[in-house]
């Protein structure tokens, strides 16, 4: 079951790395969106999502997603999400997010792919 | 200026104009392409003065995007006016903009002077005019663009609820644990209704407090989402327990709303696939209870067949036939004839007290221990005794068999008998008078009063008849629940007694069959006949 939502951040390797925990709705998006414009300068081009703790996700917090997504993109950098749940997984193909976006098993797997 | 420069000029100018345009449409917000505009402006005209402002609708108030320092008095130069374009002279701004938007909003530019200080001339009028239309008509695909976008986000989200809702039915029937299965529904209309939060109350029969609380995410107070003034609810009750299920604050991007028909509709839709799951799981555990009952029921029907024997031996100068008619719940009648040997014969009918396993197992002790004790040839009442005691001390307290044995000596006609707490037995002499046999003492079983039973001698002659019968007969129902009874049971022995011994016994059992009515039985029928021949 998913409590208070908790994010955080890092950058390694010019790449945005982002962990969540708990239910990704408005707030969470919001606070995604903001860590992610206070923290990607311009020569940030790619970001990790770690999702592992995150097991729902409804419409509002996708569209914060598509909205680092659409940034990323004009930057012609690449987002990545590891350790998503089989449920939001689907979701986020049905949504359209993997025409912009890939998906990894590990982060560690991520770092490679960006390498 | 010649018009003719002016039209090569501005000619010169189309491209940029067009690259312009192109610039403007690609925008992903409103800040975006006024800041743009602001730059396309600033490089056609040579502003240095330049501010551009923003309101979402006639009647709101005009918001200045891009510039740090702007005194918002300065507006009143914008007017209240439907003019397109005003141009000054001798202020702080050469020209001021109002420019309607295709979706009734408005933009405000106001001009301040040129960079080498001089007014705007015609060409700069005239290149104004140009970037006013194109903004209109970038601002308008910029409209579209974004009512795209957001036309294909909701039509991925639809389909994503069809999916969520499809996946939700088929994972919420796997599960048979009910805490699992509350914290997926929850997590589904979450996601479904984009809801802040969601609660589960689940109440027993009519108390006003919940015996149980779910909620998602766990960090939210129940009292928090039961008076959000966002809320809907969906209700079911089952086995006794209500189930509410509440969903709090629906989500936008401008902060939570009212949920619409369409969310009541998806509630609706997980609190039924909750319900027909409790229900499904119910159903199943009932079922699998019947099946173990039914699977208790046919071991205890093979263990009382086994007992029951295939065929009678053979008495000389004696007709003997015995049948049993098992009831659909196994019960725990017996009858038996077994050779002691020397032309010697224990007759034995009995019924246990009770159906299902236990009566048949206690049927199976009886059986062992009455092939024991004939073996040591002990007298039948001291036979009784030791029955007595075995069952009582083997069995629970409501467990209790009535039981007959007659030993017969085949060649004298004598008979050993008692008749522990069994119906009458039925001796027609053949002169016609009946005798009822009961001496004897309680059922095996009982009580164990060290009470000795009494036994009974007598003697078959060539002509009588003895018969051995359980209740399974004389109660026997019918579908207005009116016994056989004894009195006809009596009166169809005593009019039937000249037949055969196995014709009796089958005719005995159709005249019950026929009593009934196909009504079904809840006692086994037994029953035996003995008759002296020669």
């Amino acid at each position: 079951m998913s409590g208070e939502f908790n994010v955080q951040t890092e950058i390694r390797d010019n790449t945005f790395l982002i962990r969540t925990e708990g239910y990704i709705n408005n707030t969470a998006g919001e606070r995604i969106s903001k860590l992610f414009s206070e923290n990607s300068a311009s020569e940030i081009k790619n970001a990790i999502f770690d999702l592992e703790k995150s097991k729902v996700i409804n419409s509002i917090g996708i569209s914060y997603l598509l909205e680092v997504i659409e940034l990323l993109n004009e930057r012609n950098g690449k987002i990545i999400f590891v350790n998503l749940d089989p449920s939001i997984e689907k979701t986020f193909k049905i949504m359209g997010l993997f025409q912009f976006a890939q998906v990894s098993e590990s982060l560690d797997a991520a770092m490679q792919q960006l390498a | 200026m010649e018009k003719n420069h002016l039209v090569e000029k501005l000619s010169l100018q189309a491209e940029s104009f067009q690259e312009g345009f192109r610039i403007l449409e690609k925008s992903d917000t409103l800040e975006e392409i006024v800041n743009n505009f602001r730059h396309l402006l600033r490089v056609n005209l040579v502003i240095t003065n330049l501010h551009l402002l923003y309101k979402s609708s006639k009647d709101s108030q005009w918001i200045c995007i891009g510039s740090s320092k702007f005194d918002e008095s300065e507006t009143a130069f914008l007017g209240n006016h439907d003019l397109l374009i005003s141009y000054f002279s001798g202020q702080k701004y050469n020209a001021a903009v109002v420019l309607p938007l295709s979706d009734s909003s408005y933009l405000g530019i106001l001009l301040g002077n040129k960079l080498d200080g001089s007014p705007l001339n015609d060409f700069d009028k005239i290149t104004l005019q140009i970037l006013l239309q194109v903004f209109s008509s970038a601002y308008e695909s910029f409209l579209s663009q974004k009512k795209e976008k957001k036309l294909i986000f909701d039509l991925n989200e639809k389909i994503l609820q069809l999916n969520n809702l499809i996946d939700t039915g088929i994972e919420i029937s796997r599960f048979e644990n009910q805490g699992v299965l509350f914290e997926l529904a929850l997590a589904r209309i979450v996601t479904l209704t984009n809801a802040s939060a969601a609660l589960i109350n689940i109440y027993d029969n009519e108390s006003a407090e919940p015996k149980q609380q779910i909620v998602f995410p766990e960090v939210i107070p129940p009292v928090e989402i039961q008076g959000s003034p966002y809320k809907i609810e969906s209700t079911f009750e089952f086995n006794k327990k209500k189930y509410t299920f509440i969903i709090s604050g629906k989500e936008t991007r401008k902060g939570l709303t009212d949920f619409n028909e369409l969310d009541q509709l998806l509630l609706d839709a997980i609190a039924r696939q909750v319900q027909a799951a409790i229900e499904n799981n119910f159903l199943l555990k009932a079922s699998l209870e019947k099946e173990r009952i039914e699977k208790e029921l046919l071991l205890a029907a093979s263990i009382q067949q086994r007992i029951i024997p295939d065929k009678l031996p053979v008495i000389d100068g004696y007709d003997l036939a015995g049948k049993n008619i098992p009831s659909r719940e196994v019960g725990g009648d017996y009858y038996d004839c077994i050779d002691l040997g020397n032309g010697r014969y224990a007759l034995i009918i009995a019924d246990v007290a009770g159906k299902g396993i236990s009566a048949a197992l206690l049927v199976n002790t009886l059986n062992a221990a009455l092939y024991s004790y004939l073996e040591f040839n002990l007298p039948v009442t001291e036979m009784a005794d030791k029955l007595n005691k075995l069952i009582f001390n083997s069995s629970p307290p409501d467990k209790f068999i009535t039981f007959f044995i007659a030993v017969l000596d085949s060649k004298t006609g004598e008979l050993d008998i008692v008749n522990a707490g069994h119906n009458p037995i039925l001796l027609l002499r053949k002169d016609g008078k009946l005798n009822k046999i009961d001496a004897g003492g309680i059922g095996l079983g009982m009580l164990d009063l060290g009470i000795p039973y009494q036994g009974e001698n007598l003697v078959i002659n060539p002509g009588d008849k003895l018969f051995f019968y359980t209740d399974g007969i004389p109660e026997a129902m019918n579908n207005e629940e009116v016994e056989y009874s004894d009195e006809r049971m009596i009166d169809f022995f005593l009019k039937n007694a000249d037949k055969s011994a196995s014709e009796f016994i089958d005719r005995i059992v159709a005249d019950v069959n026929f009593y009934v009515k196909g009504a079904p039985q809840s006692d086994d029928i037994t029953s035996m006949l003995l008759k002296r021949i020669g």
